[in-house]
């Protein structure tokens, strides 16, 4: 048997009395897509938060590539190939679209401070080409964002603002990204235009793995090969949208009557 | 490398000749009103050169398009702007008519530039709060005078060591202030800050309120800085000296927060001034690039303390109490954070108008209030605004 991309194991987590997130088992393998949905409050994103390492779980354990990364910090988990983005999209407002997609480069730039001090030639050198690279994933991207490379990221619209978080997540050469409601706040158009713009880009990265937060039905249709649905804190079915969107208790629990006669 | 054609060829086309002439004008003009504004003596003639001043700043806040060309003028003819200000301060003491005061208050000001260059690696870079500058300065002021006075050691030794003191008690402070933001974090800083003042007030070997007297000039190459000095026939007070060394750690402090801020270092404390938990996410070490942060505040800091101390030759714990970090961080905050120049210009700002209007020196927090709440309610983003990094050669 082989081991998985990504295996969480019994993930659970409570603020106080809430039990926010409770016993949840999930499985990715290399080059999958797997979308979470349930109703708002569902634990989805607390859920993100356990895996990218901003929350430590209350109990069970995260896995990456077999090595137990639970409780690891933040910032090693990212190193370590969890790339994300955020709900309400959080970009570096006050830099240009470049430094935002360098930034997201950093666990894979070297440059110490002694360096920066004593060897600026070669600092500069390294930040030099990881701006090149920047460019090059904007345009991969959206080729509109590599036009506005050099403006500030608090000046771009919604979707665009997305867009660059992908990018920048894309940009740590991750393993896995995990996309946190990519689609929230856009109207149709917009939701229209990002899907195809994701679509793209994984089939330019055909080895990479996702995992998405999604409410909009349209674009877990059109994506993913596998769902996950998530209700007061607990796993309550996986498996394809098909099957899953005719289960009884999905329909209950997040469906409603609109879309189950859709 | 990919050419960037829309930004490139407007820049081709213009003469080098008009930029040149842009950058001597700003230069010189600038270096002739600062010397106007040092070797003024009547008041209204003061206040009349900071309307002159004024005016500027209000011409480039009316028509941002003249900052812009200044801006590109300098970017273009970089090294006949390096070449000529290096000139401008080299040649700037014979310009003083032997007038020592002016002189010191150069010394001074370049001084107080250092301070708010390192606190601008924090408070610009990384918008962290530090009220604690003036306890690293104290800090690295009396390391090296301690050591001058008690174990006769060379000043210029001194200095590598006061600033490695003074970086050790930095990450000591960075390392509780960790568990604090914002506000809270502002608070340590201050207890900091009053913890190092009393102490250098209470304890026996720093000389309690008394101070450290009678601590050594420095030496070089047999010249003693307490001595004038004599050049073609010239003679320069001895406070050319000082003014000399001050200028040398400016262009070093200068040189550091550019390099830092061109590099990944740079772009990480920017990154957690915007947003700290987006900034872990991208795999940022946060408590490290903090910890980093107040420990290259106190390394500067603490240099310009090691040269004021050899200046004033006397120290004591009131020279570095907490109005002197307030005073830095307005320095900043008028200035523009992140912004090397503007920082610069505000330290010179704020320590020459005190000197030259005893007005403002009588009122002096009064005074440094109302400046910060004009420039927050006027130009929040300081003198110069920070500007957003180039890359591809558009240096």
């Amino acid at each position: 048997m082989t081991v998985p991309l990504l295996e969480t194991r019994n993930l659970s987590i409570r603020f106080g009395g809430l039990v926010a997130v409770s016993g949840v088992d999930l499985s990715l393998s290399a080059g999958e897509t797997l979308c979470i949905i349930g109703p708002n409050g569902a634990g989805k994103s607390t859920l993100f938060n356990l895996i990218s390492g901003i929350y430590r779980p209350g109990a069970g354990t995260v896995r990456l590539d077999g090595r137990d990364i639970t409780g690891w910090p933040a910032h090693r988990i990212a190193a370590a190939g969890i790339a994300r983005t955020f709900q309400s999209s959080r970009l570096f407002g006050d830099l240009t679209l470049v430094d935002n997609v360098v930034i997201g480069m950093h666990c894979r730039t070297r440059t110490g401070v002694l360096d920066a001090l004593l060897r600026p030639r070669r600092a500069r050198a390294e930040l030099e080409a990881a701006a090149e690279r920047a460019g090059e994933l904007l345009r991969l991207v959206s080729p509109g964002l590599h036009e506005r490379r050099h403006r500030l990221a608090g000046t771009l619209p919604q979707a665009d603002r997305r867009r660059l978080e992908i990018a920048r997540a894309l940009a740590s050469d991750p393993k896995i990204i995990l996309l946190d409601e990519p689609s929230s706040g856009m109207d149709d158009r917009d939701t229209d235009a990002l899907i195809e713009d994701i679509r793209l880009t994984m089939t330019e990265r055909p080895g990479l793995s996702y995992i998405i937060i999604e409410h909009d039905m349209r674009l877990v249709a059109a994506l993913p090969e596998r769902v996950a649905v998530i209700d007061y804190g607990e796993k309550i079915a996986e498996g394809r949208f098909g099957e899953v969107r005719l289960m009884p208790r999905v329909q209950e629990a997040y469906l409603g009557q609109k879309a189950a006669h859709a | 490398m990919m050419a960037d054609p829309a930004a490139a060829t407007p820049l081709a086309h213009r003469a080098p000749g008009a930029d040149l002439a842009v950058v001597a004008a700003i230069e010189l003009g600038g270096a002739t009103l600062l010397g106007a504004f040092l070797l003024a003596d009547d008041s209204r003639l003061i206040v009349a050169l900071l309307a002159l001043l004024g005016a500027a700043f209000a011409l480039l806040q009316i028509r941002p398009a003249l900052e812009e060309r200044i801006v590109a003028a300098f970017r273009r003819a970089q090294g006949a702007a390096l070449g000529l200000g290096l000139a401008i301060v080299l040649a700037y003491p014979f310009a003083m008519q032997g007038n020592s005061y002016a002189l010191h208050l150069l010394v001074v000001a370049q001084l107080y530039a250092v301070l708010a260059l390192a606190l601008n690696f924090q408070l610009g870079s990384a918008n962290i709060p530090n009220f604690a500058t003036g306890a690293s300065y104290g800090i690295g002021a009396y390391a090296s005078a301690l050591l001058a006075i008690n174990f006769g050691v060379s000043f210029w030794l001194t200095l590598p060591v006061a600033a490695a003191v003074a970086t050790g008690f930095g990450f000591l402070l960075g390392f509780p202030s960790m568990r604090t933001r914002e506000t809270y974090l502002a608070l340590v800083t201050i207890a900091f800050g009053i913890v190092v003042h009393q102490m250098l007030n209470n304890l026996e070997w720093t000389g309690g309120p008394n101070g450290l007297v009678g601590i050594p000039a420095p030496t070089i190459l047999g010249h003693s800085f307490a001595a004038p000095i004599e050049v073609f026939g010239h003679r320069l007070p001895s406070q050319a000296n000082f003014y000399y060394l001050a200028a040398a750690l400016v262009a070093l402090a200068i040189v550091s927060a550019r390099r830092l801020h061109d590099s990944r270092i740079g772009l990480a404390w920017n990154a957690l001034r915007a947003d700290e938990l987006a900034a872990r996410c991208q795999g940022i070490n946060v408590v490290w690039y903090k910890m980093l942060a107040f420990a290259v505040d106190a390394f500067l800091a603490a240099f310009a303390g090691s040269v004021y101390a050899a200046y004033v030759s006397y120290i004591s714990p009131d020279n570095f109490t907490f109005l002197v970090s307030v005073t830095i961080m307005t320095m900043v905050i008028v200035g523009g954070m992140d912004n090397t120049l503007g920082v610069i210009l505000g330290a010179f700002l704020l320590t020459l108008l005190p000197e030259k209007l005893r007005i403002f020196a009588d009122y002096r927090l009064l005074f440094v209030s109302v400046v910060v709440i004009l420039f927050l309610i006027l130009r929040p983003q300081g003198l110069f605004p920070q500007r957003p990094r180039s890359y591809g050669g558009r240096q």
